[in-house]
């Protein structure tokens, strides 16, 4: 990287703010490491990033970005093994959702060493420059109000699937959803497992407690990957009672909402989160500030007619909800809110 | 008179032509990952392949034993988290680098043992035992770490997986020396010539007296005994005693082995095969990162390589036969 005023003045601008500027030689080189690459959100985020590194490059032609994706496919060896030889490539920046950020540590710092910008995904790290975190803990949460106020007052009995045992994501949004469940007496939770984020484990989940649990109410899931089996299973066994709530925000589930079986959802949205990744990357790239935490923004996601339902039995009115129409618009469209015109 | 005269025209084995093979597949793969980016001769990257590759050749070493003798152990993975979890809860228990060593190749060694007693001597199916041992030391991993993992400080603890001379990893030193010793144990000792008849053919090794039943028990003890090892590099490697360490090893370590010659029905195959196919595979891995190859695309090279080899396998033993 040249050194020129333009970098100094960045330097100092950003250090002045709090930020990590790196500008600049005319090109922004980023990274994404991630867990794995076959879980629908994982494809849709890795999509969202490939076609925001394209959309960034031919919109900003005096930086040359170009960006790639590696996936550790649940090793967490591998996954060290790809940062160690990404890091000998020196890309600008590196988003890393690592399986276990404390076996992360001793890389960070050298990326730091060699001048990487190390942005830790999902979970938080103290030493990384920034971290991309999700507001696990308050989704949950607001799932958890989600089902207080759609229960109906009744005795109402939930199962929730949980993430892999100890993936710190997994058991923020756990807890969240407890803590949402907690601020009503009707609802009680009957069963929780974790189903690793497995599909298969959460379809056999499913099934099991369909048989166990005939007066089950509701399943809960930590991810939109646990309702595509459950909601099928339901279906099949003629469940039409059931309610799902879920998180991730996965355009299918979404699509289910309106007068369906699905009352909640998180609004990650992958391609969105890949969107997200690389305007994040470009604003520290031109010195703009930056949180070190920086905060996704994931509204909750409920039809029309159960929001106002909700709403009705002391669903809180300060929690952003969008509706259908507007989580499908900007699920599917990461440039809507994170597109080249949102840091011009 | 008439003269006969004999021809002695050298021929290659079956394993020599997969060596060789394996070597030309390997300088193939160099040169051609060299080309595409020149970050793949640096002696850094050496480094890392090297250490990424240094668990994989130990477990791959034990899981030839293993495979020699018509068996396969799918817990070594497992093993990893259990045994590194144990090897660091007693060294944060007592302080002791020694202690913490011991603990986890001693811990390994027991899984090994449990494979090795419900294989070798009630001659269970060694893929049935192992997959449940597989899923015994995964939960057991868990509850000892409580699923979350253990920082390591401890600096003589983390010195063998963390530690470089220079750009070479100190751990590489240390695989060559298991590896001598390994070789000379199967190919100079008795046991070793134990675990090639108990594989040739375990009833015949009865009758002749060779007890094939304890030397299965012993060569699941080692590949126990190398998990715990590995555990000891992984956990130097990361800083930390992870649960979920180890993860899917059990397939990389036999791919190697199958790439390296050995034959899964037992019997046939060389701990420098294994080197060479773990070698191949890790230049692999690199270099597909490296490249920036898609990851979708970087499975379905995996695949066709071993599928390649296994077909080559197959030509050059029908070859042997014919």
């Amino acid at each position: 990287m040249k050194f020129t005023s333009t970098t100094a003045l960045g330097l100092v601008l950003g250090a002045a703010m709090g930020t990590t500027a790196f500008a600049s030689d005319g090109k922004l080189d980023i990274v994404f490491i991630n867990d794995g690459h076959v879980a629908p959100y994982h494809v849709a985020w890795l999509s969202g990033f490939e076609d925001a590194i394209a959309a960034y490059d031919t919109a900003f032609p005096d930086t040359k970005i170009t960006g790639r994706w590696l996936s550790a496919e649940g090793s967490l060896e591998k996954m060290i093994q790809q940062a160690e030889v990404t890091i000998n490539e020196k890309p600008d920046v590196m988003f890393v959702n690592a399986i276990n950020v404390d076996a992360f540590e001793p890389l960070v710092a050298k990326a730091k060493a060699a001048g990487i910008v190390w942005i830790a995904v999902h979970s938080p790290m103290e030493s990384a420059d920034y971290s991309f975190t999700l507001g696990d803990v308050e989704n949950g949460k607001n799932q958890g109000l989600a089902m207080c106020a759609l229960s109906g007052g009744k005795p109402f009995n939930v199962a929730i699937m949980l993430g892999q045992a100890g993936n710190p994501s997994g058991d923020a949004r756990h807890q969240g959803i407890l803590e949402g469940i907690k601020t009503c007496d009707n609802v009680k939770v009957v069963a929780e497992q974790p189903a690793d984020w497995d599909t298969v484990k959460a379809q056999t989940l499913a099934e099991n407690w369909m048989t166990q649990f005939p007066d089950l109410n509701a399943i809960s899931g930590v991810t939109d990957g646990y309702m595509y089996p459950s909601i099928a299973i339901a279906a099949n066994s003629g469940r039409t009672d059931l309610q799902f709530y879920g998180y991730d925000g996965d355009i299918p589930i979404i699509q289910q909402m309106e007068g369906g079986q699905v009352k909640a959802d998180i609004l990650l949205s992958g391609t969105r989160e890949g969107w997200n990744f690389v305007q994040m990357a470009y604003r520290i790239h031109m010195g703009q500030e930056v949180e070190k935490v920086y905060d996704f923004f994931t509204p909750l996601v409920m039809s029309d007619e159960n929001y106002a339902l909700a709403l009705k039995n002391g669903f809180p009115a300060d929690i952003e909800v969008y509706n259908v129409a507007k989580a499908l618009d900007v699920a599917a469209k990461g440039d809507i809110e994170f597109g080249p015109d949102s840091v011009k | 008179m008439t003269s006969i005269s004999t021809s002695t025209t050298p021929r290659l084995s079956g394993l020599s032509l997969r060596y060789l093979v394996l070597l030309g597949l390997i300088v193939i793969a160099s040169v051609g990952f060299g080309l595409a980016n020149e970050n793949f001769y640096s002696l850094t990257n050496f480094g890392i392949l090297l250490r990424s590759i240094a668990v994989l050749f130990l477990v791959s070493m034990g899981m030839t034993f293993v495979m020699l003798t018509g068996g396969i152990d799918l817990s070594v993975g497992s093993n990893v988290a259990f045994s590194g979890g144990v090897g660091v809860i007693t060294l944060t228990t007592t302080g002791s680098a020694p202690l913490g060593f011991a603990a986890a190749v001693l811990a390994g060694m027991a899984i090994g043992a449990i494979n090795g007693v419900f294989i070798g001597r009630l001659r269970l199916s060694a893929f049935m035992v192992s997959l449940a041992t597989y899923a015994l030391a995964r939960g057991l991993a868990l509850v000892i770490y409580d699923a979350n993992s253990i920082n390591v400080s401890n600096a003589a603890f983390l010195w063998l997986g963390g530690v470089s001379w220079g750009s070479m990893p100190v751990v590489i030193p240390f695989v060559v020396v298991v590896f001598v010793g390994l070789s000379v144990l199967l190919y100079n000792t008795p046991f070793g010539r134990n675990v090639y008849a108990a594989g040739a053919n375990f009833n015949t090794s009865f009758v002749l007296g060779r007890r094939p039943e304890r030397t299965l028990v012993w060569i699941y003890v080692l590949s126990g005994a190398l998990a715990g090892l590995s555990a000891i590099v992984t956990v130097g490697r990361v800083s930390s005693g992870q649960p979920w360490s180890g993860l899917y090893l059990e397939f990389d370590a036999i791919t190697a082995v199958i790439l390296g010659g050995t034959s899964l029905f037992g019997g046939r195959g060389r701990l420098l095969g294994t080197i060479l196919g773990v070698l191949l595979y890790g230049i692999i891995i690199n270099g597909l990162v490296l490249t920036g190859t898609n990851p979708y695309l970087q499975s379905l090279i995996k695949g066709m390589i071993l599928l390649g080899v296994v077909l080559l396998d197959t030509w050059t033993q029908r070859g042997k036969t014919s």
